[in-house]
């Protein structure tokens, strides 16, 4: 029993980490929103950086990890507010093809060159794909209608759910963040904002709502990888509650960015936007708090303190 | 991250499991607060003890059993399954203990450890002062230096199991002259000592659960300090950090509780709101978070590192969800919520546990401190007034 990131898995986190923050700055993410698209380096590197791999089988020419490691590598993205619906396709519809054995597409995703839409029930959209576009309120995210045929395997639903789950992660992470330098440098009344406890109890709110978020989200990316039975109730309990990390954080973060926070000039929108957009996504909040009412309250889901890993 | 236990964890979990089922008390104990209740529990410390259950992770030497902080944690998920009563002495093991290992000597381990570990030597925490209580720095209790001595003068106040307990430990100014964080010593203190008076304090449920405690010339020898002379702060400090960083609060106490609140949902489903339900099934999700996060604070701990203004994140958590726990019990309990007991002769243990739960968010450090340190040390934000 170790609760603990690997060494192997904090390198993956830091030089993600690293890489995003020197190649998709919040200027690229601006750029790709005015352009309509974004930029080819942008995809290039996620290729070199072996990230469009990062979950497709040894056998199939990539790195074969797991869905931990995928969902730390969402949660990169997350924090940088990634312009490219590349991951969607590397971390959600690779490891689904994968495990369905289609293994068809997944050159293509390894390549850069596929999206590999998937059109699930349990959104009214495609991410990518062919159909009329649909405009969200994310001007980054490409969506179109959803074909008359769409799946419902469960285990797509799943990997949706928790990529989407580390991916707010990651967003809150940087909204905080955001809010953060924000209220250092905001003078009022002689001094930095962030001084004052009105301000600092509403952020420090937020800390505490990601620190009970985060390892939630690591306990259902294990749950999913080592098949437990219980896996649908953790991924659900994880996205409940990264949803409610990220909607309660850029609520908090607009506020403490008073009115500059209302603008467009100011970063904090597009990670606000992706936040709205994801809660919504691959199962809504209400979606899963009823699969977890259903499992705990009117299933036979053992409880209590000796079941803590079940 | 491996979330299986071994086989050799998995026989420890059903040891303690058996051990349990076996001694813990078939009627619940009377509340600690009150004398006969205190009794009641010192007993059970004692019985603990019996089993070499006192303090699993002390070296044997000490009187424990040099288990690590996993199956510390598996120790306490069993015990509260079991339904097992409250640590009377929890300021002395999950607080002092702690301190002790990593600041005493080895002739204070040697003489505090082991009769704390057996439930011989109950321990009352005595920091708060009249004027000094979120504003800890603002001590004024003195410790005088005289000889191979230190004369205790002033007074401590919200004492918890000051009323019955045998030794304190406290913060004290060993410098007359020093102001604020500095010339604070750590200083433990017999309370049956010459020129101590306790006066009892009664609660809003009418037990005397904490005390005033007036120190007239109160003589403790210099051997009785923890850490240097005006070190007392950073000692203090890490004991605060055990305090609302891992041990005071295990999760399977709020686990626990998350279950009964499911089986209670259960039994008043028919008249329950749907925002009811919502907060039954919230209950569950935050005490599972905490249980994961209290394991990964853990294997980091074994890792080597340290428990540093995280343990304030924590703190803030398990006390507004035991708060809120216990608010939604009182409120699936409708109009019988107000009984001390049932109408069956049961305590309602709901109402008791939701008058305890409103304590934890000021106790250890009100969540308003504890914001403030998430805040300025963890987020890196300004202290007030800075310009």
């Amino acid at each position: 029993m170790t609760y603990r990131l690997s060494d192997d898995q904090r390198l993956l986190s830091e030089s993600v980490r690293a890489f995003f923050t020197g190649t998709h700055p919040p200027q690229s993410v601006r750029q790709a929103a005015s352009e309509g698209h974004v930029a080819a380096t942008v995809r290039q590197g996620l290729v070199e950086m072996g990230l469009t791999r990062l979950l497709v089988p040894e056998a199939h020419g990539g790195l074969g990890l797991g869905f931990l490691e995928g969902a730390l590598v969402a949660r990169e993205a997350g924090r940088v507010c990634l312009a490219d619906p590349l991951l969607e396709a590397a971390l959600v519809a690779a490891p689904w093809l994968a495990s369905r054995g289609q293994t068809d597409a997944l050159d293509a995703i390894s390549e850069g060159r596929s999206q590999a839409p998937l059109a699930h029930e349990a959104n009214p959209w495609v991410l990518g794909g062919g159909g009329d576009r649909l405009d969200s309120i994310d001007p980054l995210r490409r969506l179109t209608t959803a074909p008359q045929v769409r799946s419902d395997d469960a285990l797509l639903l799943n990997i949706g759910a928790l990529m989407t789950a580390a991916e707010l992660v990651g967003l809150a992470e940087a909204m905080l963040e955001q809010a953060c330098a924000y209220a250092k440098v905001r003078q009022q009344f002689g001094q930095p904002i962030g001084a004052f406890q009105a301000i600092k109890h509403q952020l420090a709110n937020c800390a505490v709502c990601l620190e009970f978020a985060r390892p939630v989200v690591w306990r259902a990316a294990c749950a999913l990888q080592d098949g437990t039975p219980t896996a649908p109730l953790h991924v659900s309990h994880a996205k409940v509650v990264a949803t409610d990390a990220a909607w309660s954080t850029a609520e908090t973060a607009i506020q403490v960015h008073g009115a500059m926070g209302y603008t467009y000039e100011v970063d904090l929108h597009f990670w606000m936007k992706r936040s709205w957009a994801l809660a919504g996504a691959w199962g809504h909040r209400d979606f899963h708090l009823n699969r977890i009412d259903a499992a705990l309250i009117g299933g036979d889901v053992p409880v209590g303190p000796s079941f803590t890993f079940i | 991250m491996k979330l299986q236990y071994t086989p050799e964890q998995q026989a420890f979990r059903a040891e303690v499991r058996a051990w349990m089922a076996a001694h813990v008390p078939k009627e619940p104990l009377l509340t600690l607060e009150g004398r006969q209740g205190y009794d009641q529990h010192v007993a059970w410390e004692r019985e603990l003890a019996g089993g070499n259950w006192g303090m699993v992770t002390w070296d044997e030497a000490y009187g424990g059993r040099g288990l690590n902080l996993i199956e510390w944690l598996i120790f306490e998920e069993e015990y509260w399954a079991a339904g097992a009563p409250l640590r009377v002495n929890q300021n002395g093991i999950f607080l002092l203990g702690p301190t002790i290992m990593d600041v005493g000597t080895a002739k204070q381990k040697a003489r505090f450890l082991p009769p704390m570990a057996r439930g011989e030597t109950i321990w009352a925490q005595a920091w708060s002062e009249p004027n000094a209580g979120s504003d800890m720095a603002a001590i004024t209790c003195r410790a005088d230096r005289d000889g191979d001595h230190y004369v205790l003068n002033g007074q401590k106040t919200w004492s918890s199991r000051g009323a019955f307990a045998d030794w304190a430990f406290g913060l004290f100014r060993s410098d007359r002259d020093s102001k604020r964080h500095k010339g604070l010593s750590f200083i433990v203190f017999d309370l049956n000592s010459p020129g101590i008076t306790r006066r009892p304090i009664r609660q809003l449920h009418g037990n005397p659960g904490f005390a005033e405690i007036f120190f007239d010339n109160v003589r403790t020898p210099v051997e009785n300090r923890l850490g240097g002379e005006g070190d007392g702060w950073n000692v203090a400090m890490a004991t605060a950090g055990f305090e609302r960083g891992l041990m005071l609060r295990s999760p399977g106490r709020f686990q626990a509780a998350a279950q009964r609140l499911i089986e209670l949902y259960r039994a008043n489903a028919s008249h329950a709101a749907p925002s009811t339900r919502e907060a039954v099934v919230r209950a569950w999700s935050a005490a599972q978070a905490y249980a994961y996060n209290t394991y990964a604070v853990a294997a980091d701990i074994m890792a080597g590192g340290r428990i540093g203004a995280e343990s304030s994140l924590n703190k803030i958590f398990w006390s507004e969800l035991d708060r809120a726990m216990h608010r939604t019990a009182m409120h699936l309990l409708g109009a019988g919520a107000e009984l001390r007991r049932f109408a069956d002769g049961a305590v309602n243990d709901w109402l008791e546990g939701y008058v305890f739960s409103l304590s934890g968010p000021i106790y250890a450090g009100s969540n308003e401190i504890q914001r403030n340190i998430v805040a300025e040390r963890l987020l890196g934000l300004p202290r007030a007034g800075a310009g």
